[in-house]
């Protein structure tokens, strides 16, 4: 057996069955075994999008997503898309031709050194350098890459140990580590915190969802009564319309879930890492918490914030320890009227289209039944903040990186992991240019993604900024000059349509859940709309300016 | 503040240049180093001069030890040489 014929049947061996990848020179032996492996090849046209498209599938099915590219630059192509799982935590399995390795430090042709390169984005990572060594190396990144707190893991793959036959295959077998049961004395000292708390609040994060916790976190909230809030990653470890959940915290987090932060006295962390985007100033964040924080990466305890007590290990397991009744009647209406009298708002003036507005149609339309994929920028806080998520593998965002392009790429990972359920790619018009490419994806294998174009003709979140922190000097976000995104996605054989009216929003949605292929829907806004509430930056969760809705 | 750390890595590619890059990624300063392997040559042992003026060497060491090839971290208490093993 060859060796590109190992890594593929040690692929098949763990249940990958789609992997996303775009040729080339020095992984063409990996391509030609490819024909005969049984496993689905997408092919996309950029190696940034194969990354995030694995990166997607991944989110939503939790197993790890697989992503190729060649050498040089298209190993240097998914570097973006590896630290995006790497900063959000997301499994992946990237796999990167390599000159043969009698040329490996020459500067030949295509060579680059991805490995070193991308230390301080994965989680491990890998030169192939004997071919008996194939099986054991993919078993292990798997391994890697999916346990603990998950993140990618790299494999370089030489083209002669691709291209060579292997005599005899290694296998490690490696004993699974005991389940680590939750330490019975720190579950009492969190469980005497929480009792004893008069204004607990729950702070969920992205690894609820990572560590499949939802469950048990839900029946937590439920015993306790206590009041959540979420980071952007967290957001559906509640569905966001629970009586109790008060909203995304932070930056753009809402003012009833940062006022509750800022008053409490007990912040019970799941799954988070106090990112500042969360927390603003972090020396006056939540002044008068004590802290409980529980995680599967020892490695975040005390990081930013200390721990009264740290519980490490399974969320999932962690939370069905710990039993508490908290009496935080009063403090959970004090919480509640927060969220009641800063109620969004959506009577916007004019008859244009509040993109607020339309986002929260459309996923109360769908019974927050939709796969949303975002990109990065206003759209983006947009849909965290007004849009109905039922759960953290239903709404797929770039948090960590922040990574414009991610959003069409992803939800086309996300439609292979789960075609039942639509999948819908919130762009703006900034963002959607990053990775336009992938429409070609979408018309090649007829999927039926949509994606749905806010344009604001700018950059729109840089423009914000610029306009409130930057004395209004406008720099480089202004674009007048996109193209006619609609007659851009027919070009590639995608269907689509354009509204800029109020008017137009539910002929917009019904197209967006009932267009039987993929759809563009091309949605004019203000470019003057910003997004409200916001945390100015070097200030605390306190402080959180307002304006007029556009 | 220095302290002393010691290290058992795993003899891997890469081991030696992903430890001392995370170190330094995560705002520590290396200011020395001497090596050594043991008598197996499987696993390398390193023996670092770490200066940070405000980050937490407890989080830095729970850093460390998130590396696949790192077998062990010893962090010392202080430049005397207590000795305090974190795995």
């Amino acid at each position: 057996m060859k060796g590109a014929a190992a890594l593929l049947a040690a692929l098949r061996e763990l249940g990958v069955d789609t992997v996303f990848g775009y040729p080339g020179g020095a992984i063409m032996p990996v391509y030609d075994a490819l024909l005969d492996s049984g496993i689905r090849h997408v092919l996309v046209r950029h190696e940034q999008a194969a990354a995030f498209a694995a990166d997607g599938y991944a989110r939503v099915s939790g197993r790890p997503g697989v992503c190729i590219a060649t050498s040089g630059p298209g190993a240097t192509n998914l570097i973006t898309g590896i630290a995006n799982a790497y900063l959000d935590s997301v499994p992946l399995i990237a796999i990167t031709g390599q000159v043969a390795t009698p040329l490996m430090g020459t500067d030949a042709f295509q060579e680059v050194d991805i490995f070193g390169m991308t230390l301080p984005v994965v989680k491990h990572s890998y030169i192939v350098r004997h071919i008996e060594d194939i099986p054991r190396i993919v078993h292990e990144a798997w391994k890697i890459a999916s346990s603990g707190r998950p993140g990618p893991v790299l494999i370089d793959l030489p083209k002669n140990i691709a291209a060579g036959e292997a005599h005899g295959i290694t296998r490690l077998i490696e004993p699974q580590p005991p389940d680590r049961q939750p330490d019975a004395i720190f579950i009492s000292r969190a469980a005497a915190l929480i009792a004893a708390a008069e204004r607990p609040v729950i702070y969920a994060g992205g690894g609820i969802g990572i560590a499949r916790a939802i469950k048990a976190f839900r029946e937590f909230v439920a015993a306790t009564g206590i009041p959540v809030v979420s980071t952007l990653k967290g957001l559906g470890a509640v569905p966001t319309d629970e009586p109790l959940f008060l909203g995304m915290m932070g930056m753009h987090g809402t003012r009833a879930s940062n006022s509750a932060v800022q008053e409490s006295d007990l912040l019970i962390v799941v799954g988070a890492r106090f990112d500042d985007r969360a927390t603003g100033k972090l020396d006056g964040f939540a002044p008068c918490a004590r802290v409980i924080h529980l995680d599967i990466d020892p490695a975040e305890i005390g990081k930013l914030r200390r721990a009264d007590v740290a519980l490490v290990g399974d969320l999932g397991a962690l939370l069905a320890a710990l039993h508490a009744r908290p009496r935080v009647g009063a403090w959970r209406r004090r919480c509640l009227n927060l969220k009641a009298q800063h109620a969004w708002r959506y009577d916007a003036p004019g008859d244009g289209i509040y993109a607020p507005d339309l986002l929260r149609r459309l996923a109360v339309a769908a019974d927050g039944e939709l796969t949303l994929t975002c990109d990065v920028g206003q759209h983006q806080m947009w849909v965290a903040q007004h849009c109905l998520i039922r759960s953290p593998e239903r709404h797929l965002s770039s948090g960590g990186l922040g990574a414009m392009g991610y959003g069409l790429p992803a939800a086309i990972g996300a439609h292979y992991a789960d075609p039942t359920r639509p999948a819908v790619s919130v762009s703006g018009d900034g963002s959607i240019m990053i990775n336009i490419q992938e429409l070609a994806t979408l018309r090649r294998y007829g999927l039926p993604v949509k994606i749905l174009l806010i344009d604001n003709q700018s950059l729109g979140m840089v423009r914000q900024w610029q306009e409130l922190f930057f004395e209004r000097r406008f720099s480089e976000v202004d674009l007048f000059d996109n193209p006619d995104f609609a007659e851009v996605a027919r070009s590639f054989g995608v269907d689509a349509l354009t509204i800029d009216t109020r008017g137009q929003i539910d002929e917009a949605i019904d197209a967006l859940l009932n267009h039987p292929g993929a759809l563009l829907v091309h949605c004019r806004i203000d470019p003057a709309a910003n997004v409200w509430p916001l945390v100015p930056p070097g200030h605390t969760n306190a402080t959180m300016l307002e304006g007029a809705m556009k | 503040m220095k302290r002393t750390i010691e290290l058992r890595l795993t003899r891997a590619e890469g081991a030696i240049v992903r430890t001392l890059g995370l170190i330094e990624r995560r705002g520590f300063a290396v200011t020395a180093i001497s090596t050594r392997s043991d008598a197996s040559s499987e696993t390398l042992l390193l023996r670092l001069e770490v200066v940070s003026a405000d980050r937490s060497f407890d989080v830095l060491v729970r850093q460390i030890l998130r590396l696949f090839d790192v077998r062990a971290v010893l962090l010392m208490e202080s430049q005397q040489g207590d000795a305090r093993a974190a795995c």
